[in-house]
């Protein structure tokens, strides 16, 4: 994708951060699947004693990670696996489709690594997995596809081999 | 975001989900959401209020605990920055 596109991409975003009322331009150019069912399981254990993981789709990702694809129009369906204790420092934000200034000061706007450390230390949330993972939001077009049968799913089952109980989810 | 807790949640991980667009959330049908009508990029809040951003995350996970049907979207009533977050 041309430099002035990625450009004029990075325009809209600030516009619509600035300008929530204008984010139903944005919704109504993304048409998801049809979706019927809605999965469902039940809570077993009090928060105490469960294992928390994080999943953004806020573009974050480690420096020494591959930055997500700012250049296929549909999105990069893919994925970055962070380990819990990665230093703030480490880790930087890939994503032209929102302002995401606020977030490079503080990781924790969109991805609340530091949060959720104070709830263990407090007692209150009762663990956090040893990974967290990140993904890019803006997957259209045939990435959707990818990204329901190959790269959830992947996530889905790696979240369950690291004992997560429950996952938080957390958009850009 | 939602296809991909819908897929987290059908593997058997109970899921909960911070929205900040409430029709793209009521397309998607993930299992469970708090909605905030805040800025695209802040889901937890502005950069170093922490009490706002255990606010939200501590909301989050009552509602995670009190949800009863597939589908749920609480609607939390915090305004952008007009309001003040004491724990």
């Amino acid at each position: 994708m041309p430099l002035l596109t990625r450009l004029k991409n990075r325009l809209i975003a600030r516009i619509v951060t600035r300008h929530p009322a204008l984010s139903g331009m944005v919704v109504d150019a993304f048409e998801p699947l049809v979706l019927q069912d809605i999965p469902w399981t039940s809570l077993t254990k009090p928060l105490d004693e469960c294992a928390v993981a994080l999943v953004t789709t806020a573009g974050v990702h480690r420096r020494d990670q591959q930055p997500f694809d700012m250049h296929d129009p549909d999105g990069d369906p893919t994925f970055r696996e962070i380990d819990a204790g990665t230093p703030r420092r480490d880790l930087m934000i890939t994503h032209d489709y929102y302002d995401h200034t606020d977030a490079d000061r503080d990781i924790n706007v969109v991805f609340p690594l530091d949060r959720i450390g104070e709830l263990v230390s407090e007692g209150v949330v009762g663990g956090v997995t040893r990974f967290h993972y990140a993904f890019m939001g803006h997957i259209t077009g045939r990435h959707v596809l990818t990204l329901t049968h190959v790269s959830a799913p992947r996530v889905a089952s790696r979240l369950k081999e690291l004992g997560a109980d429950i996952v938080l989810l957390t958009p850009g | 975001m939602g296809l991909i807790q819908r897929e987290i949640e059908r593997t058997g991980i109970p899921t909960i989900g911070i929205s900040i667009v409430r029709e793209y959330t009521e397309k998607v049908k993930p299992p469970r959401s708090v909605f905030l009508k805040w800025p695209f990029g802040h889901p937890l809040g502005e950069p170093g209020n922490v009490a706002q951003q255990r606010a939200v995350l501590k909301k989050a996970f009552e509602v995670l605990y009190a949800a009863e049907k597939p589908g749920v979207i609480v609607d939390l009533p915090w305004r952008w920055r007009r309001e003040q977050y004491h724990e």
